[in-house]
């Protein structure tokens, strides 16, 4: 019995000093890791500062680092993760509770290499693993604008709502060892077309945050077009489907450039429309881009190649579902339904109204891979993203009014419609989508503080 | 106990606690839609007597009658379509009476058959449900009658039949066919115009020509011109038209099922853009010589 508490305390004491020495050296990655670099930026130059904000835009910075409600950049939105909420911090230049203290280097660090001047290490929820490939340029022009021309905000910053152990910061050093390498924007393409395009998608318009699919750790599973193909291959995010972005089947092989182009400067097009996360995308950030940027971003995607196994191509199936509609046929399951809520809008051909009601019938959005947005946007319902390209921005209300039975039936009726197939939907999957809905988190809106 | 037994008992106990802790945590109860909501049955003095709630689409296959129900359904969903000797514009049943006349403050058909025989000023005389729908036909549809005694009627009047879900004759649900709208305001059309430019043009078009799919049916109805209501219709009374488009319209504004409708412009606003569009040109009705005999006009009467 002597011996057993002798080599428990061994190992506890071989534990503690394990826990220690892997706590020094997660306290000390921010000197020889990830070290500052400085280097002198003016932030009075004008031209510079238009840069900076035409950047902040590209990055989407201001969709993250505002509430819904709140003063911009000044934080309080909160992020869902499995394991709790993550507020987004302020960013306004002010001095003691955003950024206004911050050197340029520990701006660079931050936003390239995900960690705060007091050496704390960021959560990737911020993207600093894709804003790593951000050139010196673009950053010395953001810090320019952020420090210039944002206007400060006095506003704390929110804990997250994680439990201890899982609220300490100093694992994550692991995280960025494994995961966060600093490194340089590389590319095989030459044209410089596809280059812009590639340096976007991947950098500060950081797609892949929501459209690569993310593994065990919470990592991206590529952070570049590669041997895995993985990348910008569609992933879940607080219950939507970041949509497959890739040249096959169900990604964007329905898609000319021209469409994803007028999608991301309008946020909708004659087939579809943005919802969900990406009708702030549209809204934040690519409405603001320029037509170059744009068809940079549309033609570096479209030159995305299929995965192995996967078709380059959409085959439809033949449409039966618009003349069984129009002669009264409502026998298939979920067409009763459908006729009842949906083809006031979405009508009996599955054709919508062009830049009004999105289409059904061919919409990628509907045969997706995984069918989560499809159920989240039935179930609360989505906007459009205002811009000054339409006059009105349209809604689809949320029908969480019909039972689970109903919402599956009529989905799959969709999903299976006008030459749509895909893969079948259950109750559970329609039960599963009404909590992801109940554990939305709860954003922070405080009055300015004195 | 030996060692070996004490260890396995302990293995074990761990495992059943981890394994019922994780399906504690991971489980999760079925969550489903919320119960319908009741709607109060009032009777002739306004007591509540009892509860509506709004039937689905799929209990009519339960129904004795469930082909004519059916055919209701469809003949008020794409009347344009399907009654082309009847409907002489572009414009369905369901255009005004909005999502299968299920929606308060758009016309529903709930109450319908529970109100009718009555008297209709406008006719200064009593009449029955066969002849208001006809009256739709003749004005809001610029078109000619149903037989009263056709399959098409019949058909129409037992999806209402079957929307009231058996509250009596003498009973009404408590929904609303129309909101309020302060008929005070005096309309402005120029203001109008300005307002049908940013908030209507964009479904029903710069000219009020509606607009098309690709089989050449409307998915949103003209407002004027010569494939709109004729002059005889009620929505081409300014406050009618006001209350319809203050609380039906535009659609797709909000979360809110059915449709997301309304509750974007004000009185004001309201009263405007009917007065403008109202008094677009658009056909005229003959039989307006037989409205409003030895009866008060309202003041937005059209003749």
């Amino acid at each position: 019995m002597e011996r057993v508490v002798k080599l428990l305390l061994k190992l506890a004491f071989a534990g503690v000093c394990g826990l220690g020495l892997s706590y020094a050296i997660a306290i000390s990655t921010p000197y020889w890791f990830k070290p500052k670099t400085e280097a002198s930026v003016d932030s009075t130059d004008a031209t510079l500062i238009r840069q900076g904000e035409y950047l902040a835009h590209a990055g989407d910075c201001i969709a993250c680092h505002t509430a819904p409600g709140g003063k911009p950049f000044a934080g309080g939105l909160g992020m869902q993760t499995p394991m709790g909420t993550i507020y987004s911090t302020n960013i306004t230049p002010e001095k003691d509770t955003g950024i206004g203290g911050y050197s340029y280097g520990d701006f660079e660090r931050a936003v390239r290499k995900g960690v705060r001047p007091d050496g704390t290490h960021l959560y990737p929820a911020m993207p600093y693993v894709s804003y790593a490939v951000v050139r010196d340029d673009d950053i010395k022009a953001l810090y320019a604008y952020f420090m210039s021309s944002v206007p400060a905000v006095r506003q704390d910053n929110q804990p997250t709502t994680m439990p201890w152990p899982l609220s300490m910061r100093w694992p994550l050093a692991y995280w960025q060892l494994a995961f966060a390498q600093p490194r340089h924007f590389t590319t095989t393409v030459t044209d410089a077309q596809l280059e812009r395009g590639a340096y976007l998608v991947e950098g500060l318009a950081h797609c892949g945050a929501c459209h690569t699919p993310r593994g065990i750790a919470f990592q991206e599973t590529a952070l570049a077009d590669g041997a895995n193909s993985r990348f910008l291959s569609g992933s879940v995010l607080e219950g939507w489907y970041a949509k497959n972005l890739r040249g096959e089947d169900t990604g964007l092989s329905t898609w000319t450039t021209a469409e994803i182009v007028d999608f991301l400067k309008t946020g909708r097009n004659d087939k579809t429309a943005a919802f969900g996360s990406m009708s702030d995308v549209v809204e934040h950030s690519t409405q603001h881009l320029s037509n170059e940027d744009l068809t940079a971003i549309a033609t570096y995607l479209k030159s995305l190649k299929a995965r192995d196994g996967r078709s380059p191509t959409w085959q439809p199936k033949e449409d039966i579902t618009t003349a069984a509609l129009k002669a009264g046929d409502y026998s298939a399951p979920g067409a009763t339904s459908y006729v009842e809520h949906c083809a006031i809008c979405h009508r009996m051909d599955g054709k919508g109204a062009p830049r009004i009601y999105p289409a059904l019938a061919g919409n990628s959005m509907v045969f997706a891979d995984d069918p989560s947005s499809l159920i989240q946007v039935t179930l609360a319902g989505g906007r459009m993203p205002k811009t000054p390209h339409d006059t009105m921005a349209f809604t689809m209300p949320g029908f969480a009014s019909l039972t689970n039975r109903e919402v599956a039936d009529v989905l799959n009726f969709i999903r299976n419609g006008w030459g749509n197939h895909g893969s079948e939907i259950s109750e559970a999957d329609i039960s599963r989508m009404r909590h992801e809905i109940e554990r939305k988190p709860k954003h922070y809106v405080p009055g300015e503080q004195k | 106990m030996n060692k070996r037994s004490l260890t396995l008992t302990g293995a074990a106990i761990v495992a059943v606690a981890a394994t019922a802790g994780a399906f504690a945590f991971l489980h999760e109860p079925t969550l489903d839609a919320p119960a319908v909501d009741a709607i109060a049955v009032l009777d002739a003095n306004g007591k509540r007597i009892g509860d509506y709630r709004i039937p689905a689409d799929n209990t009519i296959a339960a129904e004795p009658n469930a082909d004519a129900i059916r055919l209701g359904q469809r003949l008020l969903n794409e009347t344009a379509r399907l009654l082309p000797a009847n409907v002489g514009n572009g414009l369905n049943c369901n255009s005004c009476h909005m999502a299968q006349g299920k929606l308060s403050d758009a016309n529903p058909y709930i109450n319908t058959t529970n109100s009718y025989p009555s008297f209709n000023p406008r006719a200064n005389r009593e009449v029955d449900l066969t002849m208001r729908i006809n009256g739709c036909f003749q004005r809001s549809m610029n078109g000619k009658p149903l037989g009263t005694d056709s399959t098409e009627m019949h058909a129409m009047l037992a999806y209402m039949d079957w929307l009231r879900q058996g509250v009596a004759k003498g009973d009404k649900t408590a929904v609303r066919n129309a909101g309020p709208i302060d008929e005070s305001l005096v309309p402005d059309p120029e203001r109008g115009r300005t307002i049908y430019a940013a908030q209507c043009a964009s479904c029903h078009g710069a000219h009020g020509q509606g607009m098309k799919d690709q089989a050449g049916d409307y998915i949103f109805p003209p407002l004027w011109g010569d494939e709109s209501l004729n002059i005889g219709a009620g929505l081409a009374r300014t406050y009618k038209a006001a209350q319809f488009v203050k609380y039906a319209m535009p659609p797709a504004m909000h979360l809110e099922a059915p449709l997301g409708a309304g509750g974007v412009l004000s009185d004001q606003d309201a009263v405007d853009v009917a007065e403008f569009f109202t008094h677009m040109p658009r056909p005229d009705f003959a039989g307006k010589v037989n409205d409003w005999k030895g009866v008060k006009k309202p003041k937005d009467a059209r003749y």
